[in-house]
């Protein structure tokens, strides 16, 4: 950037450019939040194998579609599309010469595919001295399973988490949602900006390798650390905690509304840390003497009886509204919250007076909600000023704008497939 | 090696996983972090184990250990202007103040981005936030499950079986790790931001955001289709399920069309398995209970391990479902040196989970063990901010450090 672009310079990443060749989750997550402060992410995409996010449901309005696909849509906000057939020799000139003027490259492919692609960092480090690449992968570069293939709903058991997670004496369970994919894409984007950083001061770029296994275990740091210390597994014991009661899930009443036969019950998160919240809540309850009863009066006491102690909570809850428990409960100065369903979140006042949600409006499916950006700034502010991008959508505006290419040679090649 | 943050000052007021988490992973990249903790319990981290032996000891928490290494520690009682006053005096000497306190406490010590830029207008100020700074639950109390509860993410796990079982955490405080590492994210965009012109700026990190960002596609099952998603739905793709062999868990998985097709080669192509209804992934969903029991019938004859490497040379990408003994044993992550062995004065030594990510040029490294409660108030106290040993002693006495 010029001594002038730079003073004018509006979001914090303004003037870096991203060429990203992540696909699915992970890699995605990592590229939206450097799109979300502005650098340039260009997604290089394929028509023949498009990103797999781009054919799984919920499309808009449940009509399948490359470019109505929430999955996409969502964790591609703010980024470019370019179609390349990378295995024509012309589309990997190209990439070459997008690298030249790219700050970022990006990849989440398993072990050894971007260097058989020709774009290894070696090689491209040859383009652009200073260049940074992050590779996100289920099992990193090196070690025994390199060359193993990771899925993101897999890496949950395989990091520890369904060892972990799970109601007391059932089975080990999932986290639902593939936890490590956008844990590995976060923790991705610091390793970037801290690499951006050290550029800035430096002038030296680098590789960068994740292990999409090493970043979940990350969030497993007590347990593994507590392994080393005493051997023990911790027994799956649903939502409880070690030192705190109550601690749990309360159901209330069913909501009204039923979508499509589809059941809907409402459930509220409760949790007293000590003493003092447990007093707060039998008065909430209604039941102050239960503060002094021998069976709750302390932590150790409430643990011994945790099952009657929810029995209890359960039945003040059942009969209630769950945004009424909630209210209450917060009133006295507890941590209480209704355990939110997609509806729930997508009309929660409090998210949309904060303005969260993401309405930009898209081509072809016009404003719909997203999730926005979960952070504000100050003086840089972040935006999300285009929605994700339809397939392809800015080959001709990218090949023009940045390769200097003219509307002949952009025929010449399209005529060619190098941009299926 | 010099890190990529080193020579960048953090000053962390962290209580229990947020704060602490995203000033551990700068500091792993670098940076002097100096961990405020207030004088008598400090951080509420200490007391959360799990501890050697089960004994609780304030230096020996596993939580704590784990987040804070390659901090330095000191005391400091905000709630007094004298303790005040020390913290403004640090914060002219660093680039990032970054911490979780609640809005409430926040309000209660004047903890505000104006009164700190006064002293230094290059600070870059992090707030997390359970609910951010404005709105109507702005001061909502909030612990790790109610968030987890209120951002999206337990609603969606549990057993459709039994329906009656409240929806399911995952293990640990998830929801502080998340508006962790998130918080990391975006102080890092305001110190890039910063290196343009030096000035800071103030940064606020919602965790409820945070969490409502990473529910997948479920999000938009609401906002593309007005279908509800939570634990009671189907999946819309099997096998991905958690299945018992002879010896243990493994993780079933097909994505792919392929994948299924090479799964069914590997059980022998039984009969069932040309069966219409369960011709693809999303068939294979809708008719999940009839399934279930086939697959659980030929996975339960299996060994864990034999059954992942056979299904991984075929590219299926299944998984074992990983106790925490096979984690610290695993082959693969002592050949990448994962665990580090590192040393602490009290708690002894131990094996501490690593490195997230492996920068070539600048690796995340830990050189020293998390802090001692205090530990370094003369280096930084009399140190940095020159207060004389007789001073130190007497805002000791005092309470104050």
């Amino acid at each position: 950037m010029s001594e002038q672009a730079e003073a004018n310079a509006r979001y914090p990443l303004e003037g870096i450019r991203v060429l990203d060749f992540c696909w699915v989750w992970a890699g995605p997550y990592c590229t939206m939040q450097l799109a979300h402060m502005g650098a340039d992410v260009i997604r290089i995409e394929s028509r023949k194998h498009p990103c797999v996010t781009r054919y799984l449901p919920p499309w808009a309005d449940m009509v399948p579609g490359p470019n109505r696909a929430f999955f996409f849509n969502q964790y591609n906000l703010g980024k470019r599309s370019l179609t390349l057939d990378l295995k024509a020799p012309a589309a990997r000139e190209i990439v070459y010469r997008l690298a030249a003027r790219s700050d970022v490259v990006t990849c989440n492919f398993a072990h050894g595919v971007i260097e058989r692609l020709g774009f290894s960092y070696d090689r491209l480090r040859e383009i652009k001295p200073d260049l940074i690449m992050i590779s996100l992968s289920g099992y990193g570069d090196s070690g025994t399973y390199r060359d193993y293939v990771a899925y993101g709903p897999a890496q949950v058991p395989l990091s520890g988490f369904s060892m972990l997670t799970g109601y007391r004496e059932f089975p080990p369970m999932h986290t639902a949602i593939s936890y490590p994919d956008p844990s590995a894409g976060i923790h991705g984007a610091f390793a970037v900006l801290a690499a951006l950083y050290h550029r800035g001061r430096t002038g030296e770029g680098q590789y960068i390798e994740l292990s999409q296994w090493d970043s979940s275990m990350q969030l497993l740091g007590d347990a593994l650390l507590g392994y080393a210390m005493n051997g023990s597994q911790p027994e799956r014991d649903g939502n409880r905690d070690p030192h705190m009661a109550p601690h749990g899930l309360f159901r209330c009443k069913d909501p009204a509304e039923s979508a499509l036969g589809m059941p809907i019950d409402r459930w509220v998160a409760i949790v007293g840390r000590n003493d003092t919240d447990w007093a707060g809540i039998a008065r909430v309850l209604g039941r102050p003497e239960l503060a002094a009863d021998p069976r709750f009066a302390t932590v150790a006491a409430r643990k011994r009886n945790e099952d009657e102690l929810e029995r209890l909570i359960g039945e003040w809850t059942a009969g209630l509204e769950a945004d009424e428990v909630v209210e209450r409960l917060q009133s006295a100065g507890i941590a209480a919250a209704v355990c939110a369903d997609n509806k729930f979140l997508a009309e929660d006042p409090h998210l949309n007076a904060r303005g969260y949600f993401c309405e930009t409006p898209h081509p072809e499916i016009g404003v719909r909600k997203h999730a926005g950006i979960p952070w504000l700034m100050s003086r840089t502010p972040c935006a999300i000023n285009r929605p994700a991008p339809l397939l392809g959508e800015h080959t001709e505006e990218i090949l023009t704008q940045l390769l200097g290419m003219t509307a002949q040679e952009i025929a010449q090649l399209k005529e060619q497939g190098v941009f299926e | 090696m010099a890190g990529a943050l080193s020579g960048v000052r953090v000053i962390e007021i962290g209580e229990m996983v947020s704060a602490p988490y995203a000033a551990r992973l700068m500091a792993g990249m670098g940076a002097e972090v100096i961990k405020i903790e207030r004088p008598d319990t400090g951080d509420p981290a200490r007391t959360r184990g799990p501890f050697p032996g089960s004994t609780p000891h304030p230096e020996k928490s596993g939580l704590f250990l784990f987040l804070n290494v390659n901090k330095l520690g000191v005391t400091l009682d905000l709630e007094c202007a004298e303790g005040f006053a020390l913290l403004e005096k640090l914060v002219q000497q660093c680039d990032v103040l970054i911490h979780n306190l609640p809005p409430p406490t926040m309000d209660r010590l004047g903890l505000d981005f104006e009164r700190l830029e006064r002293v230094n207008p290059a600070l870059v100020m992090t707030t997390i936030g359970p609910y951010g700074l404005s709105g109507p639950k702005r001061n909502w109390r909030a612990e790790d499950l109610a968030l987890w509860a209120a951002g999206g993410p337990c609603a969606l796990n549990g057993d459709y079986r039994h329906p009656e079982l409240p929806p399911l955490k995952a293990y640990g405080q998830q929801a502080g790790y998340q508006g962790g590492v998130h918080a990391a994210v975006a102080t890092m965009g305001a110190l890039m931001a910063r290196m343009r012109d030096g000035k800071g700026q103030y940064v606020e990190v919602s965790v409820q955001e945070v969490l409502a960002g990473i529910l997948e596609m479920t999000f938009g099952f609401w906002t593309y289709a007005g279908l509800v998603a939570n634990r009671l739905g189907q999946k819309p793709v099997q096998p991905l399920e958690v299945m018992e062999c002879r010896d243990g868990w493994i993780y079933v998985c097909c994505i792919e069309e392929h994948q299924w097709q090479s799964f069914v080669t590997l059980m022998g192509e039984p009969q069932w398995a040309k069966e219409s209804i369960f011709s693809d992934r999303l068939q294979r969903a809708v008719n999940w209970d009839a399934l279930r029991p086939l697959l659980q019938e030929w996975v339960g004859k299996q060994s864990v391990l034999d059954l992942y490497r056979q299904a991984q040379e075929r590219r299926i990408p299944f998984a074992p479902v990983s106790s925490l003994g096979d984690l610290v044993n695993s082959e693969h992550l002592r050949a990448r040196g994962f665990f580090a062995e590192i040393d602490h004065p009290v708690a002894g030594r131990w094996n501490y989970p690593g490195a997230p990510f492996c920068p070539q040029r600048t690796p995340w490294q830990i050189r020293s063990a998390a802090p001692i409660l205090g530990q370094h108030n003369r280096d930084i106290f009399s140190g940095r901010l020159g207060l004389s040993i007789s001073e130190l002693g007497r805002l000791k006495e005092a309470g104050i450090v």
